[in-house]
């Protein structure tokens, strides 16, 4: 329960952190947001529109307000999940956008992430288990090699070879742009199509660091006595493998984790770039060319959510798996 | 974990300098450093890490630095003897902006690395070493700065910035990357913290400066030093990023600059593969040089990590499978 508790604390902290960061940037920039964002709209749209300079300036503060209450008035406004109107999409307030763009993102990221998770640390087991052997030499340098290299090339690359070169999959956008989105196969089928480059491309990047995370552990596991122990019992070489090595051995780079999903809600931004998939990154990065401050803002607030609710679900699957802290 | 290093590495006979812990409180760089080129993971990242380092510091005697961004040459010829890496779509040559581009690469990524481990290193080892309420702040900023994702963090404050010179870049990317390493700095001063050395330069009156600058630091130099190049090699990532993204100096010369104007010429829909593999490949094999150097210092700091022997039989494989 107390360990329950201080994390809620954290979760509280992270998340008020975030606000407070999102609300503070556009603050300690030089110059004054509100200018920034009414030169991007036409004068008839303000004309049109007489309310919305005071939108922003509840949003970002203004001349009239000072910096305490327009922090407190960002805060309610957030609440409310009013981020103003986005300037390069005008009259679309900037929660429609969002909602728009995030799930293709969530998606895309869940599923990749996860796979490579899974795939990393199942090469991470085997090569720390097998070590000098054949696998080992051969995925282990593989994959460090495939992290090296950023996200946006490895993406450059399977577009050029899968899509240009070989004409397997399709290169742009996230389904075929002759379909409307809806709950039918044709829509879900030209979509998964439409995913698996870029869904490649994160795992490619995403997959080295959990073979080399798990395989660091995985040695420092094997030489325990409880692993030893299982050998001589006489238990066969998978079992002990899975359920004495690998069982403790996944703690560690579960808990590195919602760290690294930070990373990879970063990676898919450049991803989303290369493939035009119309996700929260590409958006972010449209925004941020564009000068949308509004979407920006809300963007990285979004941005930096996604990992404290990774932190969230990695802790109750830590639960689950970690005896030592459902006794505490 | 190091009082663990030193008792695996004293019964070693192939590391007869890793032995001696009498030398502990000296400054112990030298055999340190040593062990560290002997690697041979560590010298394959040096060694390309050098020729890189080479040709950027030689840039204008293999390359002309017009031809980087003077647009007068035919336009997407393939590489060939007068164009070794093609040219772009706008008429540059590719191989004149990865030679120079390398300048600005490497210096960004070099002096992100270095202020950002200057900062974590001074809050790692304040917080662990002071504890108590500047602990728990310090900790705590550091949890929350390192959860949130880098480079979201720096897309949103280059849109807001008027000026994208190499300094603000420095500045922002360095002040960002700071966390992970604090965390770990800390770990690592925290354990060193009780350790007998410490406890006797305490009781013999040494001044709190004198003892995190002549004892503690000097014990914590190969963990500082892979901060340091795990730092060097996400700072250049996370600046080529930015400016494939064109949240960069885009006029400029630099390997995410090439792949900027890769991408935004659409050069891979046009099949020209040379304008983004080789300013690509230039980041990768940094990157991977780095990586390698990490894991030498790894290795040496951590003797379970080290490869096995050279001649790895089948016959000597098995035998230790079932030993």
């Amino acid at each position: 329960m107390r360990w329950f508790l201080r994390r809620l604390a954290f979760y509280v902290f992270a998340l008020w952190m975030a606000l407070t960061l999102t609300f503070l940037i556009p603050q300690l920039m030089p110059g004054s947001p509100i200018g920034g964002i009414l030169q991007h709209l036409s004068p008839q749209q303000i004309q049109q529109n007489p309310g919305i300079i005071l939108t922003y300036e509840k949003i970002f503060g203004g001349k009239n307000v000072s910096l305490p209450s327009a922090y407190w008035q960002y805060l309610q406004h957030a609440a409310h999940f009013n981020f103003g109107i986005s300037t390069s999409n005008y009259p679309t307030p900037v929660s429609e956008v969002i909602g728009r763009t995030l799930p293709w993102s969530i998606a895309l990221v869940g599923i990749a992430f996860c796979l490579a998770f899974i795939l990393g640390t199942t090469i991470g087991m085997f090569a720390a288990w097998r070590r000098g052997g054949g696998f080992d030499t051969i995925f282990v340098p593989l994959f460090m090699a495939l992290g090296a290299f950023p996200a946006y090339f490895t993406a450059l690359l399977i577009v050029y070879l899968f899509g240009l070169r070989l004409g397997w999959f399709p290169i742009q956008h996230a389904y075929g742009t002759d379909l409307t989105p809806g709950f039918n196969w044709t829509f879900f089928s030209s979509a998964i199509d439409h995913g698996i480059l870029p869904a490649l491309v994160i795992v490619l990047a995403f997959a080295g660091g959990w073979v080399l995370n798990m395989r660091t552990v995985m040695i420092n596991t094997i030489s325990e006595d409880y692993v030893a122990m299982a050998h001589a019992k006489g238990l066969k070489d998978r079992r002990v493998m899975t359920r004495y090595a690998a069982r403790n051995a996944i703690l560690p780079p579960l808990n590195g984790f919602a760290p690294q999903f930070a990373t990879a809600v970063g990676g898919v931004i450049f991803v989303e770039l290369v493939f035009s998939y119309p996700g929260a990154g590409f958006t972010l990065q449209q925004a941020a060319l564009g000068k949308d401050l509004p979407l920006t803002q809300a963007l990285l607030l979004v941005f930096a959510v996604c990992p404290i609710v990774a932190i969230f679900i990695i802790d109750l699957v830590n639960l689950v798996l970690d005896p030592r802290i459902r006794a505490s | 974990m190091t009082q663990l290093q030193t008792e695996l590495q004293q019964p070693g006979p192939l590391e007869p300098l890793a032995a001696p812990t009498s030398s502990r409180r000296r400054i112990k760089l030298p055999s340190w450093l040593t062990l560290m080129l002997r690697n041979p993971k560590a010298q394959i990242g040096l060694g390309i890490l050098f020729l890189f380092v080479l040709f950027a510091v030689i840039a204008p005697f293999v390359a002309s630095a017009s031809s980087a961004t003077n647009f007068s040459y035919a336009t997407r010829e393939p590489p060939s003897w007068h164009h070794l890496f093609g040219t772009t779509d706008q008429g540059s040559d590719v191989w004149a902006g990865v030679v120079f581009g390398a300048r600005r690469s490497l210096a960004t990524g070099f002096f992100v690395a270095v202020l950002a481990t200057a900062l974590a290193t001074t809050l790692g080892i304040t917080s662990a070493y002071v504890g108590g309420f500047v602990d728990d702040t310090i900790s705590l900023v550091t949890s929350v700065v390192f959860v949130i994702p880098t480079i979201p963090l720096l897309i949103d404050i280059t849109a807001f910035l008027h000026q994208r010179g190499m300094t603000t870049m420095i500045l922002v990317i360095g002040c960002t990357l700071w966390a992970f390493e604090a965390r770990i700095l800390r770990g690592q001063a925290l354990m060193m913290k009780n350790r007998d050395f410490i406890l006797a330069a305490k009781v013999s009156g040494e001044s709190t400066r004198r003892i995190i600058l002549g004892e503690l630091m000097p014990n914590m130099i190969s963990r500082i030093a892979a901060a340091f190049v795990l730092v060097f090699y996400i700072a250049i990532l996370v600046e080529a990023g930015l400016e494939f993204l064109g949240l960069g100096d885009s006029a400029k010369s630099s390997w995410g600059v090439s792949l900027y104007w890769a991408t935004v010429n659409s050069s891979v829909l046009q099949g020209e593969w040379w304008s983004f593999l080789f300013p690509g490949l230039a980041i990768g094999l940094t990157v991977l040089a780095l990586t390698l150097v990490l894991a030498g210092i790894d290795e040496v700091s951590n003797p379970r990590l080290r490869g096995l022997p050279k001649n790895r039989s089948v016959l000597r494989l098995l035998a230790r499978r079932h030993a």
